[in-house]
């Protein structure tokens, strides 16, 4: 946020609607708009509300299509210097079709011992509770599901319920690797929550508000001018320290590498999910390709601008979407570039390292901000 | 300063509507994958297919054994640390408000978080010193410990 701003103090909030970048028509109301829905009253609304959702759930689906079985094989190859899939369609891209049928296809194997309705439930638990932090993301171009007054509370309380998913898949499959998997993952995931959390807080110190959509609206104010280039305020820009810890603890949420011990494929087999097969393993992948997004989504909209970007406002879910797979496209470079810690040592630098940081991180900005203003 | 204007407040419901259809699409997706899995994929019960996985050995022993969580007063921590993030978000929110105010001072407004902040991480430290933000302790704590 520029001087100006935080001198201004509540005055200078209150002029901010007139920042063009930010729909306050969410989906829901378009799409009742669009296609008369909303005349037909409170089922017409629900209608529409019913298809909106269905259109995000969907997009993120579609994104989570290409990542998994292309560009995840086309990233890694191009590090690696291969060249992964080529053969069905242009540049291989057919290949998920192919692979969806495939995963689908295959039987499913339950393990003798595992406890039933936890073991069916956890892969419906993780790739749901993924896809429920989208609706407060507004992603550009009007598509925005919902903007709550506590959004940001919101996505990080949603995306936590991951951790029982995981939980409950490393403990009902009883089998021995899952187990550790399930507890590193549930104590990388505590571990990692409040230096995340603590980190975003710095965040709203600048904007004043958790709603999602004024966190986007605040960030379109420019900081500086150099040679007639407006650069905006993106919170990244404001405090970059914040966003490399919040980069960081995210990276260990989402239990990427270099913090990807919970399913170590070459400690623990492939941890939690070891024992699941078919169609489970697909929905327990999909959730954490979910899950990535949406921690690339949370960085994009509060550390980035969100849908902000050059060009007409319509563009805004192409500036998002090219800066939540940026996010993605950093998960698999760390995947080839960088080992992965030891668990003890991932505790020790949650517990030690990035919780004092993110404490210093905040203190200091609460402090910069008070006596700048 | 609430920006959205008046007409949004009468969705103010609806933002908890669309979240509930998200929701909604959420579960549905995975059980039309499910289906859709169900209805293509074959069943071969063989003997022994189900076994629990040990990398090909004959698995010995349960999972369902007591074990050591040596790491249980991390838990505790959390739930403490993650009470106090809820406690500070509404600080956060106020914050600048409170600075605008000409009647607040500086201290007033940032002191109480400060020392509610100082509270805590005295608790980490001594977290910190006794060894409980450790995977697991090393063989000269627990002979400590058992002293």
């Amino acid at each position: 946020m520029s001087g100006a701003t935080v001198a201004g103090g509540i005055d200078a909030m209150q002029a901010l609607p007139a920042v063009p970048l930010q729909d306050t028509v969410l989906l829901p109301e378009r799409i009742g708009e669009l296609t008369g829905l909303d005349g037909f009253g409170l089922g017409g609304e629900l209608l529409a509300t019913f298809l909106a959702a269905f259109i995000v759930g969907n997009l993120m689906l579609a994104m989570t299509g290409v990542a998994g079985p292309w560009a995840k094989r086309k990233i890694t190859a191009a590090f690696t210097d291969r060249i992964a899939v080529n053969r069905l369609g242009p540049a291989g891209l057919f290949i998920i079709i192919a692979d969806s049928v495939r995963l689908l296809s295959k039987e499913l194997v339950i393990p003798e011992n595992a406890d039933r309705p936890a073991y069916d439930l956890a892969p419906i638990v993780v790739a749901s509770s993924a896809l429920l932090g989208f609706a407060v993301i507004p992603m550009g171009s009007g598509i925005h599901l919902a903007d709550p007054e506590v959004g940001l509370a919101y996505v990080f309380a949603v995306s936590g319920i991951a951790s029982l998913g995981l939980v409950m898949a490393g403990y009902a499959s009883a089998n021995k690797y899952s187990m550790l998997g399930g507890l590193r993952a549930v104590a990388q995931n505590i571990a990692y929550e409040i230096p995340l959390v603590i980190t975003g807080m710095s965040v709203v110190i600048f904007a004043g508000t958790l709603q999602m959509g004024e966190i986007v609206s605040a960030q379109a104010e420019p900081l500086v001018t150099i040679a007639g280039v407006s650069i905006p305020s993106w919170y990244a820009l404001v405090n970059p320290f914040a966003f490399v810890l919040f980069l960081v603890a995210n990276f260990a949420e989402v239990g990427r590498n270099p913090f990807d011990t919970p399913e170590a494929p070459t400690e623990i087999v492939a941890g939690y999910q070891t024992e699941y097969s078919s169609v489970y393993f697909v929905l327990i992948y999909l959730g954490e390709f979910l899950h990535i997004f949406l921690g690339g989504a949370i960085i994009a909209t509060i550390f980035l601008g969100g849908p902000a970007g050059p060009g007409p406002a319509a563009l805004g879910i192409v500036w998002f979407i090219i800066k939540i797979w940026g996010v993605f496209f950093a998960t698999q470079w760390l995947r080839s570039a960088v080992p992965r810690v030891r668990i003890d040592q991932l505790i020790e630098i949650g517990w030690k390292g990035l919780l004092v940081l993110s404490f210093a991180n905040l203190i200091l900005t609460a402090v910069i901000v008070g006596v700048v203003t | 300063m609430c920006v959205r204007s008046e007409a949004s407040n009468v969705t103010e419901m609806n933002d908890w509507i669309a979240i509930g259809a998200l929701a909604l699409v959420g579960v549905l997706i995975p059980f039309g994958m499910m289906t859709v899995s169900y209805l293509l994929r074959p069943t071969v019960p063989e003997t022994s297919k189900r076994a629990t996985y040990e990398s090909g050995e004959i698995p010995t022993g349960g999972t369902r054994i007591r074990f050591n969580i040596q790491y249980y007063m991390v838990a505790l921590l959390f739930v403490v640390f993650d009470i106090e993030t809820v406690l500070l978000f509404p600080w956060a929110v106020a914050y600048q408000d409170a600075l605008a105010a000409p009647e607040i001072s500086l201290v007033r407004a940032l002191g109480p978080m400060l020392l509610f902040v100082a509270i805590l991480l005295v608790g980490l430290a001594w977290a910190w010193r006794t060894g409980a933000v450790q995977w697991a302790q090393t063989p000269r704590q627990l002979e400590t410990d058992r002293q």
